[in-house]
């Protein structure tokens, strides 16, 4: 295991933040954290490195209790932090340099790192820029960078993406597969659920501290009642047919917000096929019609009745 | 060593604005420079007016009463305290400009024309002073004259011939104004470094603690493997370095103005001054940076904190013109004990212990100033941390 949390609990004041939240993580993983704003992911990292006491629970890392002191333990942990963590005085190269060299001591080494962390998050442009002058995104890669030169095996990277552009997200995600491929186990928090699907091995969903479930993506989905959700444009449908629909089989809720009929299955076959049939069968009048595989919001919605994103 | 330089790093990104407050000092020094040197040329300043003068006796003999009753001419005579404290306090606030103190049994030893010793005191840089000095040696060398020349004669007839002979010539006499060692400019060089040295140092010291107390950026570095206090003996390190090559360019400036003077007793003073006033510069400002947030607000504070002491501390401004209040809430500062310490030590004529016990009075206000600061912020960070 690299990293082994056991009912771990964290107060602030009144407030839970983590409410006996145990996982493991084993060697070669992509971890994905997933949950809502406030619902504990960044107070879980700071527990595993050990910046926050917590009140309750163990923590151990590459098979070590973590604790402040544990710097054999950090030498092998990089951390790419939600806040943006940077010196204003130091340019793009001097921070990163700067970064690596808290854990490279040797100096062509460290060298060649930061080099290949600048190739990494595509930043040789601006390598003389100060922060200030960077925007957001950039920022944001400028403070992945300094997270992962010195190739640690173990990554956490908490929320990296916020204000990033598509394509350097996309970018950013691939280069943490690369990452993982050459050997790093990674932990990756984030909201976005798409992001924790397209990468993540592995995933757990939390909310208000605790662990609501945990698994694959296809796990985590096979764990709802849902199985499809098929969407049908149309402007022209009475009620009557709306409860005539939701007596079909299978049929789990229809709901209709002109003009879209929101119509959720649960697992079976010939879901669509028996609504396609229905609709011809009433001659109502349709645009667009597809059908969805349930999402983690959905296993989010069903699991917390609320939705993942605001 | 990482964080050593680092820090060295942020000293140097800020080094363009300290430029800001050498190029002030430079101007400011060479101004006063030049218009002290005119005021050697024009010379002669002697006014008729009395000066302030203090006389104290360790004895009541005619020879002394003959003395003051010279000097009365020239000078009104204030009573002060016998104590040095006070007496030093009186000059610096220019309310004597000469103390002359005569010690018990001078007159004994004069009249057996053994060897004698007075105790003079004087503002720097007066010409009443000088002129005052001028007359007292007047008075006892012609004593000393009419003695071997006349022999056995008694106080009372000495005092008579003297009281005749120098009444008729010394009366209106212009007298050139004295030889200048320039104390003013050296004193004015150090002084000025409370803002300039004080300045440079509370903005170093700002900028690298800014960078320390940034919880982000505090957090980023306790996760790798440097321990804290390894990174605190660094930043210490950095700082020390930093103060000592502030310290070092500021005297350097200093030895520029007053190339004189730089051999003398009273600069060993000034410096081991001016060396205490970088320590507390620097504790100052580890505080103002443990307390300040932004580097916009930090310049404020630091204008607002050097600019205003060097003000009521009789930096700009001669501590004689300033009012009693400014100078008793200037007193709750470290450049007022630096400013005083400075003019005492120039002022410095002999250095025997208790003479240079003033200067070394004064000094240890500062370190006990330094020490305070550095406590304050240590408690400061210390609450942060927990909250
Ligand atoms: N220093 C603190 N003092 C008090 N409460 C805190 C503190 N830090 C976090 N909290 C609370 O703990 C809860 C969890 O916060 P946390 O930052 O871990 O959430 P998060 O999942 O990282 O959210 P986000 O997606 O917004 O980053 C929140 O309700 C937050 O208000
Ligand atoms: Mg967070």
């Amino acid at each position: 295991m690299v990293v082994k949390v056991s009912n771990l609990v964290k107060r602030y004041g009144d407030l839970i933040a983590l409410d006996h939240l145990s996982f493991s993580i084993k060697e070669g993983e992509i971890f994905g954290l997933l949950g809502p704003n406030g619902s504990g992911k960044t107070t879980a990292i700071n527990c595993i490195l050990a910046l926050l006491k917590y009140d309750k629970g163990e923590i151990e890392v590459f098979g070590e209790p973590m604790t402040p002191e544990s710097y054999h333990i950090k030498q092998d942990i990089g951390i790419v932090m939600q806040n943006v963590a940077v010196y204003n005085e130091l340019t793009v190269y001097e921070n990163i340099d700067y970064f690596c060299g808290l854990y490279i001591k040797d100096k062509a080494l460290k060298k060649k790192y930061v080099e290949e962390a600048i190739e990494f998050v595509d930043l040789g442009e601006y390598r003389n820029f100060r922060p200030k002058k960077l925007s957001g995104g950039l920022l944001r890669r400028l403070n992945i960078a300094c997270g992962i030169a010195h190739k640690p095996k173990l990554i956490i990277l908490d929320e990296p993406t916020v204000a990033v552009d598509p394509q350097s997200r996309n970018r950013i995600l691939e280069g943490i597969k690369e990452l993982n491929s050459n050997g790093a186990t990674v932990i990756y928090t984030s909201h976005y659920m798409e992001e924790v699907e397209q990468i993540c091995s592995r995933i757990m969903i939390i909310d208000k501290g605790k662990a609501i479930a945990t698994g694959t993506k296809e796990e985590l989905k096979a764990m709802i009642s849902l199985g499809e959700k098929i969407t049908v444009e149309s402007y022209d449908v009475s009620e009557q047919q709306l409860a005539r629909l939701r007596e079909l089989p299978n049929i789990v809720s229809v709901e209709y917000n002109e003009p879209l009929i929101v119509i959720k299955s649960s697992k079976g076959k010939n879901n669509l096929e028996n609504v396609l049939e229905f609709i011809k069968k009433e001659n109502i009048q349709f645009g667009k019609i597809y059908s969805e595989l349930p999402t983690l919001n959905d296993v989010f919605l069903e699991i917390t009745g609320k939705e993942l994103r605001d | 060593m990482q964080v050593y330089k680092l820090c060295l790093k942020i000293i140097k990104k800020n080094i363009p604005v300290m430029l800001i407050y050498i190029f002030i000092y430079l101007s400011v020094s060479i101004v006063v420079t030049l218009s002290s040197s005119r005021q050697n040329n024009t010379g002669n300043d002697f006014t008729d007016t009395k000066a302030n003068i203090a006389f104290i006796s360790g004895e009541e003999t005619p020879l002394i009463e003959g003395l003051r009753k010279e000097l009365g001419r020239q000078a009104n005579f204030i009573n002060l305290p016998d104590k040095k404290e006070a007496q030093q306090d009186a000059l610096f606030f220019r309310e004597v400009v000469y103390i002359l103190r005569i010690p018990e049994g001078f007159t004994q030893k004069f009249m057996a024309g053994e060897e004698v010793h007075l105790e003079k005191n004087s503002v720097p840089d007066s010409a009443k002073a000088a002129y005052i000095d001028l007359a007292v040696d007047q008075y006892l060398n012609t004593a000393r004259f009419f003695l071997s020349t006349m022999g056995d004669v008694t106080q009372e007839s000495l005092v008579k011939y003297l009281d005749d002979v120098l009444s008729q010539e010394a009366d209106v006499k212009l007298m050139p104004a004295p030889a200048k060692t320039d104390v003013y400019g050296l004193v004015f060089s150090y002084n000025y470094m409370a803002y300039s040295l004080s300045s440079i140092l509370v903005l170093g010291m700002a900028a690298i603690m800014a960078a320390f107390n940034n919880r982000d950026l505090r957090n980023r570095v306790s996760c790798s493997p440097v321990r804290e206090t390894a990174a605190n003996l660094q930043i210490f390190l950095a700082s020390l370095t930093f103060a000592g090559v502030a310290w070092l360019t500021q005297i350097a400036f200093c030895f520029f103005f007053d190339i004189e003077n730089v051999l003398t007793m009273n600069t060993v003073y000034l410096l081991l001054n001016s060396l205490v006033f970088t320590v507390c510069g620097t504790a100052m400002g580890f505080l103002i940076g443990s307390v300040v947030k932004g580097n916009e607000a930090i310049s404020a504070v630091t204008n607002v904190v050097v600019l205003g002491s060097c003000f009521i501390c009789g930096v700009f401004v001669p501590a004689q013109l300033l009012g009693e209040t400014t100078l008793r809430i200037a007193s709750f500062t470290p450049t007022y004990w630096f400013v005083k310490a400075n003019n005492q030590a120039a002022q410095l004529t002999q250095f025997d212990l208790s003479s240079v016990r003033l200067v070394l009075s004064d000094t240890a206000v500062i370190v006990c100033f330094a020490l305070a600061f550095f406590a304050l912020s240590l408690v400061i960070r210390k609450v942060r941390r927990f909250s």
